[in-house]
């Protein structure tokens, strides 16, 4: 009778070495806390992974990681994964996740916080335009007190795509035409006492 | 019937029209919006919030000390100030260590909020406070020629702890005043589906194809023309649309009008003062038959 070599092999005591776990056990809990934490983060754990919010973000499509995936991710402590994915800035903060989840898991707040997380560490992002947007939208609100888009296009807007600035302008002309446009921005009458809250409010945060 | 009027950068600056649409109808309605004097930009929902939270919660804090003083309800035409006054109440009241630190970077300018003002978005006050009746008992050219698709987009809506004058699987409050208009409704894909505001500046191509989604939707369900209640919505379905015509190669031609200017045209209000003309998507014969029956 001929061997079965198949099952010889089989009752062959295979000396296997665990995987290494991606994420230290230790990590993996001091993120879930941190997130936890933050505004939109409180039920993270309450999450039962069905998928609603993938399904129904629209713009899945532009994302690295869908929803249901980010969250998984912080399940597992995937700190560094989750900060630089490019799924927290593509979010356009539609709430359409969190109006579905039937855990009220409130994702979209989440991303916003990850976003700001993100930036504080100053994290790599694939498109260099999102944190520059924040900041400049930032920056120009507390200079007149009101937003003024064509400065803020014309300081976020990559000098080297010609293309890109070409229609711009184009259609800022149009708008010009129609009458929506002002070149100049239009500045509040007590700018000092907006100030004045912005400085401490500035303060605060950077400590 | 007064209201504090919180116009946002939006209506102030690139949607005029809306803003000028919206006092001709509200003088029709006898409804008075008085203007917040010195109201600066609410931080549009986390372009400011996402850099600096606790800015962006004083920001809004001082607008409304500014309203609490008016001692009136404050009215808005953008779903995204909505929102993000909506969001600063909310947070104020349950998070009283941040509303320690609001507090004293108000005083530091001589304010302060109890946080009593009620945020309230101009079409909720239109159907609540005036009530549709009386919209339609002013109705001199009802719209009977027109299916109207109304388009909520986001923050109308959405989230529910902050927004709860609708539904926000199947909202009705714009076909409720489409059809008090005369105008039929058309349901359609797209008409809670985000058009990617907050995108617009930062990636131009997911937005387009966000809203492209929408058009196509309303278009094939045999709209005449779109509606909406939000001046960064407008935007990008009647000023971006030959962007996402080009883009795509499709042919769209729909109409996008605010609902104020929809209802300036049943109250036979001069297309003049609701704007029409600085709208992107030329009017199809439908409505200019409309407009010019006012003319």
């Amino acid at each position: 009778m001929q061997p079965n070599t198949q099952l010889e092999k089989t009752n062959q005591k295979v000396e296997t070495t665990p995987a290494e776990p991606l994420v230290q056990q230790k990590d993996r809990w001091a993120f879930v806390h941190e997130v936890e934490k933050l505004p939109g983060g409180e039920n993270i754990l309450d999450c039962l992974q069905c998928g609603l919010c993938a399904g129904t973000c629209p713009t899945r499509f532009a994302m690295d990681y869908s929803p249901i995936q980010i969250i998984k991710m912080i399940h597992l402590g995937m700190r560094e994964e989750v900060l630089s994915s490019s799924t927290i800035w593509v979010c356009s903060s539609c709430y359409s996740c969190y109006s579905r989840c039937p855990r009220a898991v409130d994702i979209t707040t989440l991303m916003m916080s990850l976003r700001n997380l993100a930036m504080k560490e100053k994290i790599p992002v694939k498109k260099e335009i999102k944190p520059k947007f924040h900041k400049t939208f930032y920056e120009i609100v507390r200079k007149y007190g009101r937003l003024h888009e064509p400065e803020l296009l014309m300081k976020i807007l990559k000098k080297s795509d010609l293309p890109n600035l070409y229609n711009n302008v184009k259609f800022g002309w149009s708008l010009l035409r129609k009458g929506r446009l002002k070149l100049r921005p239009t500045k509040i009458g007590n700018h000092a006492e907006l100030l004045a809250i912005l400085e401490k409010t500035a303060k605060e945060e950077a400590q | 019937m007064k209201y504090a009027f919180y116009p946002g950068c939006a209506v102030h600056h690139s949607s005029k029209e809306y803003g000028e649409s919206c006092r001709a109808i509200s003088k029709a309605l006898d409804v008075e919006l008085a203007e917040i004097p010195d109201w600066s930009c609410c931080g549009a929902i986390d372009a400011v919030y996402s850099y600096r939270p606790l800015s962006s919660i004083a920001l809004v804090a001082r607008d409304l000390a500014l309203v609490e003083k008016m001692g009136m309800d404050v009215v808005t035409l953008c779903s995204a100030c909505y929102y993000t006054l909506n969001r600063t109440n909310k947070l104020l009241k349950e998070n009283s260590e941040l509303k320690n630190k609001v507090d004293a970077a108000l005083s530091s300018a001589g304010l302060s909020y109890s946080g009593n003002v009620r945020v309230r978005h101009f079409l909720e006050a239109l159907i609540t406070d005036v009530g549709l009746q009386r919209i339609k008992e002013r109705v001199k050219t009802p719209l009977t020629a027109l299916n109207v698709a109304s388009y909520y987009g986001c923050f109308l809506v959405r989230p529910q702890y902050l927004t709860s004058f609708d539904d926000p699987e199947h909202p009705k409050s714009l076909d409720d005043l489409a059809e008090a208009l005369g105008a039929s409704k058309v349901e359609y894909y797209g008409k809670i589906r985000c058009c990617g505001a907050s995108l617009q500046i930062t990636d131009e191509k997911v937005m387009l194809e966000m809203s492209k989604k929408i058009l196509l939707s309303a278009k094939d369900a045999g709209a005449n023309c779109i509606i909406t209640a939000c001046p960064l919505c407008h935007f990008n379905l009647d000023a971006k649309q030959k962007a996402i015509e080009s883009k795509f190669d499709v042919k769209i031609d729909l109409p996008i009008l605010h609902f104020t200017q929809l209802v300036g045209l049943a109250f036979a209000i001069p297309p003049k003062d609701l704007g029409l003309d600085k709208n992107f998507v030329v009017p199809n014969k439908i409505l200019l038959q409309y407009a010019r029956s006012v003319a």
